[in-house]
């Protein structure tokens, strides 16, 4: 229900609909209502286009092939400006789209008219679109894809921990691969180079780097000057693309009898006819131009999680100050421009197809991210008024895009961190918050030049990104480390895949004499995953390139502009290869390891044979070995017993990062942040030894296991603190939730409270944090599934307790009072 | 407690944000001389620990046995339908049940718990005091009931840097009162009732030790913070002559602040774990109590603010 994982927005739209809350909005409210809730389209032209000019240029290099692709969209995709909008550029149909991306699933295109029926994130398409692609898309793409390259190369070792098909479409969920339904990941453009410069001018540097090859050169001339070239086209593309929009703003314009909306039209039509070529002169300029660049982003290429916004308190804020200085902007004006954005966002959907994919980003999921506030290059304070009004917008018009993320260091202006605070409040889960003291020092240590790593850029879910110098795009491996315990405790077998040995067989658990001896099964499957994993993951690269090209994303970068590479290379000269594995199951693979020591080997209140007849019965039957399992320590309780154990698995897996990252030069770090992957990847995940039961959910990102954590929030944080290696530096990010009841952060004092947690938090050096106001449906929920929320708090003036601890009648108590409060 | 180096606590609870400044710690002792009949708190009163019986956590003997095998003294036994049974007779208090109760139904409140420990259990969360002006907090119970153990946890959380709070009923000896706030940064009072026989009838004890202590304490402390509490509890203060009598007992000083907390019923199911009476389980404040007397809150307030 109220179960905002890691930065999935909530599935719906927070929108009031009373009178006050439209009053002054109505534009923005208007778009919204024209797509709110409707199930999305699919618009079949980009691939269509997109294949129409793939089929003709074969054999040309990939880049080359890629811009003219494009060049021919933006020539022929039908142009659309919203109505009542102020800003032009739309990827397809009116409404909540998506497009298609067929380079990337062409091949089984066949699936297309059941994408209604699915029960997670459906999509109408018609019966003649469907046609089209049948028979003019796909076919052109059977047996092209990288899909089917990957499935075609991947050695059956590791196909047996990848997929559960000969198809290579359905995950096992053991080792799985996220780069088959997705072009890249997650990435944010350099914006602010486009509203300096424009592309007019970036098209003349892409001709003086052409002219300056050595014409002569067989090497410059094959593998340069095609990038080059390729570089114009894609600057004349997107040029092309926004001056259509100008004619049609025109031709709108001439129909137009309302003479508002006339003069509106007519002053877009003078934006598209400059924007994105020359330099932006004032913000309205700006947000046109970075509108351009992202909207035709996705139309390059699907970036998963889509491409983030990158600081927009920062790029526009030049334009913002020079325009209400001269008084030709009012904060009113600013903040409509950018609900318009957030508005024309909402209704582009990230399109899945591929059905593991589409598990991964239930609830139609994107994620834009926007960054406010952090440090400037030179490391000073970056927040200013811009980004205070971001953070007022979203409280006035909470809608589930952008995704918010602010940039928190130990000299963030208290006015900043109570407005967030305040915004928090507003109980939508933004912002989220990443951390400066963390992310910049890591990044440095992984050999970032100091002013980048103070220059990042929040990306998707919770990376950081520095626009300029990375270079690693390829979509990463998520590791089901829960499945490494299930193998422990049934011989390299899961009991969802039968008599396979998924893992290795490290023998029979119930014989397992001491901890020494379990442990040390346990980690021979866990270091098998990574194995795997690592080994899939070199494959992925070395495949990627031949199939994925990034003309604008690469235009935009400095080391590809300066090496004459395409971004999708495997490697760049200089370019900073950051990357990460996921961990998925953190709390419940060291909560199992904690009750299995603790239980077993230290009280000796079981034995190993009880436990595994208990998890393969998933507890029935068991009742009582369940809960002696789950009366160990737990992690996130801030309890050295735990959290030990898990330092030591996150040192195990940095271990491992460090010495095959060296060898690839690449960063493959551990990171924490399931997105909503939690779910799908415990769906395959028998009973475990932490008391879990069968195919539920795993523990998310570096929380606790559901309801293990019984010690407040603060002691989450303390558990995250204490079981990192902070003088490693194979680590990526950790998502953290913490879920607060509103009556906690009454009123003012209450703000504070949550400024001192932020506080905090960044003195703990720990990467992420996001806060859940808990509403009346989670409290109805806990009444439905006590077990689940047993670690809810509740306050009551002087003093708390456990939700799940009171009795019906005074949880009802309490839901009532919260009602009341929320009139 | 002859070593004042241990002593009874039944509850150390985190990120409490309701008693005293920024982000604490409470420590609730065990051991209370009132018998409030509205008490949140039941397992507070007595000073030793005490078995507590949750029906809702039990798994039920047909699943789990745990307790009834256990049990050198073969006090508990299985009823009809599952639940268990405990003879009073056999039972020894040994709570060797409850330290085999995996899901926690059977539970004792209270355990002996020396300075150190409790005081590293509360510097753990030091990084969140120090940023917030939190702390640890005494409470109960009457964390005055264990006074050399009171004042030793204080001291020792002083020379440890973190900031301490102790809420008291006022009901305690003056020199252990006046000890405890040598180490104070903050002090919550309780004034239940001005009118003694009000006051007897609803705590057990006359009020004329606490006003004494009161009086005294506000003349010797008077820059320590203190927050006067009025829990606002029906049929017994829950009306503004009443409040008003207490407000004007309270000295104006700068360093007082007063706060009404109005009667609430968590500590009920308590009362059924430990196999209590609960004499308010049907009473419930008037919501329009609250708006009368919420105004008399301010205007004190205002009034010691500008003293």
């Amino acid at each position: 229900m109220t179960n905002f994982d890691c930065c999935l927005s909530p599935q719906e739209v927070r929108i009031a609909n009373s009178v006050d809350t439209r009053e002054g909005r109505e534009r923005v409210y208007d778009i919204l209502d024209s797509f709110h809730m409707t199930t999305p389209f699919i618009d079949i032209e980009r691939a269509r286009y997109f294949t129409e000019s793939m089929k003709t240029t074969e054999g040309q290099p990939l880049v080359l092939r890629w811009a003219k692709a494009l060049m021919h969209c933006a020539q022929k995709m039908t142009v659309y400006i919203t109505p009542g909008s102020l800003i032009a550029g739309r990827a397809g149909k009116f409404g909540r789209y998506g497009i298609l991306y067929p380079e990337i699933d062409g091949d089984f295109y066949s699936i297309l008219g059941e994408l209604d029926k699915r029960e997670k994130s459906p999509f109408n398409i018609t019966p003649e679109e469907v046609d089209i692609v049948v028979t003019e898309i796909a076919p052109y793409w059977k047996g092209k894809t990288y899909h089917e390259h990957l499935n075609g190369a991947m050695p059956d070792d590791l196909r047996g921990v990848t997929y559960d098909d000969n198809m290579g479409l359905k995950s096992k969920f053991v080792v799985s691969e996220t780069s088959s339904y997705r072009s890249a990941l997650q990435w944010v453009h350099d914006y602010e180079k486009v509203l300096k410069r424009g592309f007019k001018d970036i098209k003349r540097e892409a001709e003086e780097k052409m002219a300056q090859l050595d014409a002569e050169s067989p090497v410059q001339t094959w593998e340069k000057r095609p990038f080059y070239e390729a570089m114009v086209i894609i600057c004349d593309a997107i040029m092309l693309w926004a001056r259509r929009h100008a004619d049609l703003a025109r031709e709108l314009a001439e129909k137009e009898t309302d003479k508002i909306r006339k003069a509106e039209l007519l002053a877009m039509a003078d934006r598209c006819e400059r924007m994105p070529a020359e330099p932006a002169k004032d913000f309205r300029d700006a947000i046109q131009s970075q509108w351009f660049v992202q909207m035709f982003s996705r139309i390059e290429q699907k970036a998963s999680a889509i491409i983030s916004n990158g600081r927009m308190d920062q790029y526009l804020f030049p334009y913002y100050e020079q325009d209400i200085k001269a008084g030709t902007l009012t904060p009113e004006q600013a903040k409509e421009m950018l609900e318009i954005m957030w508005v024309e966002m909402a209704q582009f959907i990230d399109l899945y197809i591929n059905p593991t994919g589409n598990e991964f980003n239930e609830g139609y999921a994107h994620w834009e991210a926007v960054t406010i506030g952090g440090l400037t290059p030179e490391g000073d304070d970056a927040t200013n008024e811009l980004s205070y009004l971001f953070l007022e917008s979203k409280r006035e018009f909470p809608l589930n895009y952008p995704d918010l993320a602010t940039r928190i260091h130990s000299c963030t202006p208290e006015r900043f961190l109570a407005e967030i605070a305040e915004t928090i409040k507003d109980g939508s889960g933004f912002p989220k918050l990443i951390n400066d003291e963390e992310v910049i020092p890591l990044y440095t240590a992984k050999g970032a030049p100091y002013d980048q790593a103070l220059d990042y850029s929040v990306s998707g879910c919770t990376e950081a990104r520095m626009p300029n110098c990375e270079t690693y795009t390829s979509g990463c491996v998520y590791i089901n480390f829960a499945t490494a315990m299930e193998m422990t405790m049934h011989n390299g077998r899961m009991l969802k895949y039968g008599e396979e040995v998924v893992g290795l067989e490290t023998g029979d658990a119930s014989e397992f004499a001491s901890w020494d001896e379990f442990y040390e099964a346990y980690l021979k499957q866990h270091n098998n995953l990574l194995v795997k994993a690592f080994r899939q993951q070199y494959i992925v690269d070395s495949l990627r390139p031949e199939h994925f090209a990034s003309p604008l994303a690469s235009v935009l970068h400095d080391l590809c502009m300066k090496e004459g590479m395409d971004l999708q290379n495997q490697f760049i000269p200089g370019g900073l290869e950051y990357s990460y594995f996921e961990f998925l199951g953190y709390g419940t693979v060291v909560d199992s390891l904690s009750a299995i020591k603790k239980m077993v080997f230290e009280e000796k209140k079981l034995t190993m044979k009880q436990v595994v007849e208990a998890i393969k019965d998933n507890f029935e039957g068991h009742e009582e070995v369940r809960e002696i399992l789950r009366s160990a320590p737990c992690y996130g309780n801030n309890d050295p017993y735990a959290d030990k154990i898990a330092k030591e698995i996150d040192r195990v897996c940095q271990t491992y990062a460090e010495k095959y990252s060296k060898e690839r030069g690449v960063n493959l770090d551990v990171r924490y942040v399931p997105i909503t992957s939690h779910v799908p990847f415990g769906k395959v995940v028998s009973a475990t030894p932490n008391g879990r039961e069968a195919w539920t959910a795993l523990s998310d990102g570096a929380s606790a296991s559901h309801g293990a954590d019984h010690k407040g929030p603060t002691a989450v944080l303390m558990s995250n603190y204490h079981s990192k290696n902070r003088g490693m530096k194979n680590r990526a990010s950790r998502l953290l939730n913490v879920k607060l009841s509103p009556k906690v952060v009454e009123g003012e004092a209450g703000t504070q409270k949550i400024v001192d947690i932020i506080r905090t938090w960044c003195d703990l050096h720990l990467w992420h944090l996001q806060f859940n106001i808990i509403n009346k449906d989670t409290l109805l929920a806990a009444q439905e599934n006590p077990d689940k929320y047993r670690s809810l708090l509740v306050r009551i003036a002087g003093y708390s307790a456990y939700f799940c601890d009171l009795s019906r009648d005074l949880q009802n108590d309490i839901i009532n009072r919260t009602e009341h409060e929320q009139m | 407690m002859s070593n004042p180096n241990e002593g009874i606590i039944f509850n150390i609870q985190n990120f409490s944000v309701h008693d005293g400044a920024g982000i604490r710690t409470i420590v609730f002792m065990k051991g209370c001389p009132l018998r409030c009949a509205w008490c949140s708190n039941p397992e507070s009163q007595l000073m030793k620990p005490q078995l507590a019986f949750n029906p809702m956590k039990c798994l039920g003997t047909e699943k789990c046995t745990s307790c009834i095998r256990n049990c050198p003294e073969g006090a508990i036994s299985a009823s009809e339908n599952g639940v268990i049974a405990m003879d009073p007779e056999k039972c020894v208090r040994c709570h060797t049940c409850a330290d085999n109760c995996a899901p926690g139904a059977l539970n004792v409140y209270g355990k002996n718990m020396a300075v150190r420990d409790v005081i590293d259990e509360v510097e753990k969360e030091a990084a969140f005091y120090s940023r917030s002006g939190g702390g640890m907090t005494l409470s109960g119970g009457e964390a005055l009931s264990q006074p050399e153990f009171a004042v030793a946890l204080l001291r020792e959380a002083r020379r440890r840097r973190i900031k301490t709070a102790m809420e008291t009923c006022g009901y305690a000896r003056y020199e252990d009162l006046k000890a405890a706030c040598g180490y104070l940064n903050e002090l919550i009072i309780d004034i239940k009732a001005f009118n003694d026989d009000v006051h007897k009838k609803g705590t057990g004890v006359s009020n004329s030790r606490i006003l004494e202590n009161f009086k005294q304490l506000v003349k010797d402390f008077p820059e320590l913070p203190i927050l006067v509490r009025t829990p606002v509890i029906p049929e017994f203060n829950d009306n503004a002559e009443e409040i008003k009598k207490i407000i004007d007992f309270i000295p104006v000083q700068g360093n007082i602040t007063y706060e009404l907390l109005p009667y609430h019923r968590m500590g009920q199911p308590k009362y059924e774990y430990l196999g209590m009476e609960f004499p308010y389980a049907d009473k419930q404040l008037d919501e329009n109590i609250m708006k009368e007397l919420r105004p008399l809150e301010r205007a004190a307030n205002e009034n010691f603010k500008k003293a």
